[in-house]
């Protein structure tokens, strides 16, 4: 190598990006839709990239039959969905090139670490999100945040109040000591759980897959929580079929839901039952109709609460614009993400109620929190 | 003009090239015509800059392989978000507050590269390596435990964000610093002697070189940049994560040093931008179902490129098919002819290189270099 | 009883580490190269076995087929990324390794999609002794690293290949004009690396049924630590390195207040151990290695 290479080198590859991004500047990217434009991101590829990937396919077809069946008004929607593997330093990128490519809501991101990154950049450009599936409790913060999944602090707060009246003396604990879902939901249902009630706690943290010594911690308990994701559950259940009590009771949130696809549960001899707006097992309603579609399409592989909320939110999305449009609101295909948040910012916080597959009559307070039912789901009773 | 004449402009090239760059966009971002994406992405390349020719010191000069980069950025950034996080009420988020956390939090890092430095420098090669990796790791696990008061949990530490259309113009300009420091460094008879612990470190030890002195000052030196470039990743982000800084980090920072070249820091920063600018392209143009293909076609470069510039088969190719060789053609200027603190594979074993019985495979490459042509000017 | 419960669960934790240790061990006393594509391999042994069970069910034609495919594709990355870089810099070497692993994981998700899998081997239930309730596997995981160890050490010590391998890594230059084929050596020692790292894809299948592609990274590189722990290049000394990481584990994982420190423990021991003998614990220069 030599010096004049080097600078030829670094001359061409500004060259290479000014003429790049040459004439794009400031300009308003919406005005050449013809679509309107949904992004998210999430985890597509790595350790999470099951939750992302439900997102993405379970949006898409909720995109796809509101197209078939017309669009709003004539004009389709489109989805543009975005890798940042559960990694907040790429959401920046992720989310200019969403806004360069024409955005004007957006579904946020999938998972909370990455989101609360989204919440700041968002609320600078004034972009509306929905997002199915970050439940941290700061995601909302913003005036132009809304959750379709339970924050994380109330769902710690329900489950403490369930335990407290089940009256054991000893409850164990295993959550993921590193993950802000887990720690969040655990934060508040240690605050929140009698002081009486005596609490053994085990963590696990990264991807670690053996819980052997979790599970020798937790074997005299007949009572365990926990707030992780189904697919640590399901390693550690069946790990622990032989060792935990069989008329123990395995008590988990929104993130048990896909166990079942999963796992064989009839397998697990202990009782599984979890706090959730969506039950992948359903065989009645909006929830199994969407199982179906998407078995259908994706197999049952994916199929899990993640996606069946990011169904909810384009849905729910649709239904805001074209209410606002009934209603008498300016909503064009070129309107700004700006000029769109304050419509749908309206709609949400006003009397607009949406029911779908993770929820009936489903309404949002003015933080940005969803206000619906959770139903306790019993996925497996204990073996007699 | 005369004495213009004797300025050894190479020597310079690199800060004139940085310094346009910085200008260009600069002016672009006050004139409002840089896209939110390409600030983004400058502010990544500078942080990527500062963070692989801080390495290339340790890796290219020194001759030690560090996998713990990624370590000292952890600790910076969230020492120097936390103290910029103290400082705001007081100062507000402007000039005073970024510089007063780029020094605590480069100097806190530095500090960390001499506690860790002082016992690891004995080890040597992949030794030295895993303890730095095992460092990286230690740091990471004790802020990623921390409690939610002092550095965030597992929610990370909420930093404030520099104004995006002036970061990236602080941040060339820290890289300009962190070049002079580097390249001066390496340029003095300090440098020479760094080079020759390198090359043969009984041999540098037997000449009365301070063998341990100069490890460790590389060793802190390094730290320190990269624990400004920590810093700036806390200005440039809402949040610290420390998950962000995991070994794959650390190992992506030595794939731009190697791939530039050992002991070539202009070879880094064009490896460093490149490599960023690929990653971002990558993750922002493959959407939905392509995204699967971006750890892909990053590997089938990353391994191409390496074979194509190590492979010794391929030196004959490469002496005739390669970049170098086609902008001489263009300049007309002796091929043979190349700087004096450059380094290059088959010529200059690496000291990880020298422990191993590897050497006797030398006679192969080394008739392709001709020792007298190396004292070019 | 929980001491030895907790023990025991650290022992087979430990002697998975030392099966992935040993494959690290044996190819940088060999080639003198990091092998990081090596965490990447036993994903792919249990993607195989995973494909064997579905279609056959049989966790024994499983592990069969595992070891044949893990073999082959051991061959045939040292083949096309390591082959052609012998001789270059170590550095060099461990980049295009890196990059095998960035390729395998993309593929396997390309393949198999980002579900996880759920692959449930065989189900031994736990043996109970009075009061002491050990699960079967980890006694299974135990007894099979032992007699692979010793296996593999034998072979090292009495075979003509295994005394080729200590020569090559003794000196490569030296080897080649005493008449050894050393890319041979080389070839097969990535071919038992590979192999073993299927065994340990097996064992960690049983214990953990949920497979995806990112499997074997941390595995790899706590192997890796216990590898160096033990004094890279030495067979016993991955034996010792990874049942002491294993062990070290067990424990850490047991005691809530330092759990969430687990990684950061084992670390630490490793920082703590090379600074009182540089070269690990059985580490002797230029001797006893493979």
């Amino acid at each position: 190598m030599n010096t004049f290479k080097k600078l030829a080198a670094v001359l061409m590859a500004v060259a290479m990006m000014v003429t790049c991004f040459a004439g794009c500047g400031k300009t308003n990217y919406t005005a050449n839709n013809t679509e309107y434009v949904i992004g998210v991101s999430g985890p597509l590829t790595g350790g999470a990239a099951v939750y992302g990937v439900a997102v993405q396919n379970s949006a898409q077809i909720a995109v796809d039959e509101i197209n078939a069946a017309g669009g709003l008004d004539g004009v389709n929607f489109k989805l543009v969905a975005l890798d940042d593997t559960h990694d907040a330093t790429k959401v920046a990128a992720n989310y200019a090139s969403l806004l360069e490519s024409g955005m004007q809501v957006s579904l946020g991101t999938v998972t909370t670490g990455p989101g609360l990154e989204f919440t700041n950049l968002s609320v600078e450009d004034n972009v509306f999100f929905l997002t199915p599936s970050a439940s941290g409790d700061d995601i909302p913060a913003n005036p132009n945040g809304f959750q379709m999944c339970f924050a994380d602090g109330n769902q710690g707060k329900v489950a403490a109040e369930y335990v407290n009246g089940l009256g054991f003396d000893k409850i164990g604990v295993f959550y993921k000591s590193d993950d802000a879902y887990s720690n969040g939901i655990y934060k508040q249902f240690k605050g929140a759980l009698n002081s009486s009630i005596q609490v053994v706690e085990t963590v696990f943290t990264g991807e670690a897959s053996d819980f052997t010594t979790q599970i020798n911690t937790l074997k005299d308990c007949k009572f365990i929580f926990m707030p992780i994701y189904y697919q640590p559950a399901s390693i550690f259940m069946t790990q622990a079929k032989d060792t935990i009590a069989k008329d123990a009771v395995y008590y988990g949130c929104d993130g048990f839901d896909g166990l079942a696809g999963q796992l064989d549960l009839s397998t697990i001899p202990q009782e599984v039952s979890m706090l959730s707006h969506f039950d992948s097992n359903a065989t009645e309603g909006a929830a199994a109709e969407f199982i179906s579609k998407y078995t259908a399409k994706h197999g049952a592989d994916t199929l899990n609460q993640f996606g069946a909320s990011a169904y909810d939110c384009v849905y729910a999305i649709f239904e805001a614009m074209k209410a606002a449009k009934a209603a008498g609101k300016d909503i064009n295909v070129t309107m700004t993400a700006s000029d769109l948040c304050e419509i749908l910012k309206e709609q949400f916080t006003g009397d607009f109620k949406f029911s779908g597959n993770t929820g009936k009559d489903i309404t949002w307070e003015d933080n940005g929190y969803v206000s619906k039912g959770a139903v306790k789901y019993v996925l497996k009773q204990a073996d007699k | 003009m005369a004495k213009l004449g004797k300025i050894k402009w190479k020597h310079y090239i690199n800060y004139i090239a940085i310094a346009i760059v910085t200008i260009v966009f600069g002016a672009m971002s006050f004139a409002n015509l840089l896209p939110s994406s390409t600030v983004y992405l400058l502010e990544k390349i500078a942080i990527s800059i500062i963070l692989a020719v801080s390495l290339s010191m340790v890796v290219g000069f020194l001759g030690e392989l560090s996998l713990g980069h990624a370590g000292f950025m952890c600790v910076g950034a969230y020492l120097g978000g936390k103290v910029s996080c103290l400082l705001e009420p007081v100062f507000g988020n402007g000039l005073i507050t970024l510089i007063i956390s780029i020094l605590v939090g480069g100097l806190i890092a530095a500090a960390c590269g001499i506690i860790i430095g002082l016992p690891a420098l004995r080890l040597k090669g992949d030794y030295l390596a895993i303890v730095t990796l095992a460092f990286g790791e230690i740091v990471r696990s004790i802020f990623m435990n921390s409690g939610e008061e002092s550095f965030g949990g597992s929610l990370g530490l909420s930093t404030p964000r520099y104004d995006k259309s002036v970061l990236f113009i602080f941040a060339f300009v820290l890289v300009l610093g962190c070049l002079a420091v580097v390249q001066n460094l390496i340029r003095s008879k300090h440098g020479r002697a760094i080079t020759s612990i390198r090359d043969n470190e009984i041999a540098a030890h037997a000449t009365g070189i301070n063998v341990t002195k100069y490890k460790l000052s590389v060793f802190t030196i390094s730290s320190l940049f990269a624990g400004i470039a920590g810093v700036l990743y806390s200005f440039s982000n809402f949040r610290v994560q420390s998950t962000n800084f995991d070994y794959n980090y650390s190992i992506e920072i030595l794939v731009m040093v190697v791939l530039g070249g050992m002991g070539s820091i202009n070879g880094s920063i064009v490896a460093a931008t490149l490599i960023t600018y690929l990653d971002t392209t990558l993750q922002t143009v493959l959407t939905g179902n392509l995204a699967v293909l971006q750890d892909l076609f990053y590997a089938l470069i990353l391994i191409i490129l390496v074979v194509y510039n190590n492979a010794p088969a391929l030196s004959a190719f490469r002496a005739t098919h390669n970049l170098s060789v086609f902008f001489e053609k263009l300049r007309k200027h002796d091929p043979a002819h190349r700087r004096d603190d450059e380094a290059k594979w088959d010529r200059v074993p690496t000291k990880i290189e020298m422990n191993e019985i590897l050497s006797v495979d030398i006679q192969s490459t080394s008739s392709t270099v001709d020792p007298d042509k190396k004292e070019g000017k | 009883m929980e001491f030895i419960e907790t023990l025991i669960s650290g022992l087979s934790i430990g002697s998975t580490y030392a099966m992935i240790a040993l494959g690290y061990t044996m190819v940088y006393g060999i080639a003198k190269m990091l092998n990081f594509a090596h965490g990447d391999v036993i994903m792919v042994g249990g993607y195989m076995i995973f494909l064997t069970m579905t279609a056959l069910g049989n966790p024994v034609v499983g592990l069969v087929a595992a070891i044949i495919f893990c073999t082959l594709l051991g061959i045939t990355i040292e083949k096309v990324a390591y082959k052609p870089l012998r001789g270059a810099s170590p550095l060099a070497v461990l980049i295009t390794a890196i990059g095998m692993s960035y390729l395998l994981q993309s593929m396997a998700q390309m393949i198999f999609g980002s579900a996880p899998k759920m692959v449930i081997v065989a189900d031994f239930g736990n043996l109970k002794l009075g009061s002491l309730s050990v699960p079967v596997y980890t006694l299974i995981t135990l007894g099979c690293s032992v007699v692979i160890m010793v296996i593999l050490s034998l072979f090292v010590k009495y075979t003509k290949v295994g005394r080729a391998m200590i020569a090559v890594s003794e000196d490569r230059g030296a080897a080649q004009l005493m008449g050894i084929n050393v890319n041979g050596i080389i070839t097969i020692t990535f071919a038992i690396g590979s192999a073993l790292a299927a065994f340990a894809g097996f064992f960690m299948l049983m214990k953990s049924p949920s497979l995806s592609n990112t499997l074997g990274a941390m595995p790899g590189i706590k192997a890796f630590t216990a590898a160096v722990i033990g004094g890279i290049g030495s067979i016993p000394g991955a034996m010792v390195g990874g049942i002491l990481m294993g062990v070290v584990e067990a424990f850490s994982l047991h005691v809530p207040a330092v759990a969430p420190y687990t990684d950061a423990i084992e670390f630490i021991i490793l920082i703590v151990i090379l600074l009182v003998k540089p070269t690990g614990i059985l580490g002797k220069v230029r001797r006893e290695k493979v």
